[in-house]
């Protein structure tokens, strides 16, 4: 009798056991793979072109769930097509992440555009402020500019000849580059376009 | 060994539904939804100038982030008529989306599609563009004639600021930025 209750006992500590596994799975795995995929910068529905990255149909109804999900954890009202297209990069043509303690050379070919903008931001896509006097963005009216429309931008702490875009600080940071009136930004050719080299050229202790 | 290869199936089965839940359910109850925050902050048919995010506090929803764009927002209402959005001045670069009550981009358009590159645009959903297209009446003959699949909606303008010399200008051509009911 005694050892019957024991019984029954063990075998409902191991289904309790049992079904908070399962519980314990489904939740930490679920918001786990759901995180992941919000988060990171390469995720389903992006187009890799070098280091830069963009959603072609992100903030659109053509838009896939998780392009969807993240706009909404963003908060953001996307660029329309006619307006121009955006691409992050949070690491260099190397492969390692962009730090704000360290110089970088942008440089290569850009595609026809009316104008782009080029601006250095916080893991949360919020705009860097720049260190006094110097502006916080470059637009391409307001660079010098090699032949053959090759793009050449130096990005760090320290004052740089030609075209330099300031930074200041430590960590992590992230470079945005929008094209304005672009015949580019209907998602198809997006990824058949070259845009410019993130290359480190060095880094403060 | 059979009932862990069990209990680890039934809970990866459980972690797609709760990913799904997750993706699914996040526009709907994201506390970021910025119909809400725009009707906290100002009526329908009234412009909204957007703060930039690197100055912004989290009440000041939604952002803008370009350092180099100004933009200016207004919320309108198809349901009791067509919704005409008008500015002034001149300016480099200024091009206008139109989204829906959910915040995705449905129409946009800019400075090129414009005649004159005046920003005169109505918004008209497609029953209203069929009686448009009956007869034009003269005040719109200028305008941009928009069809947008969207009972309620927003209309966004962003301007381009190439320097600080443009800043006066562009801050007069915002403010100019007139939402109104036809």
């Amino acid at each position: 009798m005694g050892s019957g209750t024991r019984q029954i006992r063990t075998s409902m500590l191991k289904t309790i056991l049992q079904v908070a596994t399962v519980l314990l799975i489904a939740l930490g795995a679920g918001t786990g793979s759901a995180w992941l995929a919000l988060e990171t910068t390469r995720s389903i529905g992006s187009v890799d072109v070098g280091a830069w990255t963009t959603f072609p149909r992100a903030g659109t109804r053509q838009a896939d769930p998780y392009a969807r999900a993240r706009s909404a954890r963003i908060g953001e009202l996307a660029l329309g097509q006619a307006e121009g297209v955006s691409f992050i990069a949070d690491h260099d043509d190397a492969g390692a992440p962009l730090l704000r303690q360290c110089s970088y050379l942008i440089e290569g070919p850009v595609p026809a555009v009316r104008f782009f903008t080029l601006y250095a931001a916080g893991p949360t896509r919020r705009a860097l402020q720049a260190p006094e006097r110097f502006s916080a963005a470059l637009h391409s009216q307001s660079l010098l500019w090699r032949e053959k429309q090759q793009l050449s931008i130096s990005l760090g702490r320290h004052a740089h000849p030609g075209n330099w875009l300031a930074v200041e600080g430590r960590g992590p940071m992230l470079l945005v580059l929008t094209l304005f009136d672009t015949p580019i930004s209907t998602g198809a050719r997006v990824d058949e376009i070259d845009l410019p080299r993130i290359t480190r050229v060095g880094c403060d202790v | 060994m059979f009932n862990a290869l069990r209990i680890l199936l039934l809970g990866l089965f459980g972690a797609a539904m709760v990913h799904i839940a997750i993706l699914s359910l996040l526009p709907i109850y994201s506390e970021r939804d910025v119909w809400a925050a725009l009707a906290a902050r100002a009526d329908l048919y009234s412009t909204v100038p957007l703060v930039h995010s690197a100055a912004g506090t989290e009440g000041d929803r939604p952002f803008i982030d370009n350092p180099l764009i100004e933009a200016s927002v207004c919320r309108f209402d198809l349901s009791t008529g067509m919704t005409r959005i008008l500015a002034d001045g001149r300016v480099p670069f200024w091009s206008m989306s139109i989204y829906d009550r959910d915040g995705l981009n449905v129409f946009s358009l800019n400075d090129r599609s414009a005649q004159q590159r005046t920003l005169d645009v109505v918004i008209a959903d497609p029953p209203q563009t069929l009686e448009l297209r009956k007869g034009l009446p003269e005040a719109l003959e200028q305008s941009v004639l928009v069809q947008a699949d969207v009972t309620e909606g927003m209309a966004l303008v962003r301007v381009f600021v190439p320097d600080e010399s443009w800043r006066a200008a562009v801050s007069e051509f915002l403010d100019s930025v007139r939402c109104a009911p036809l």
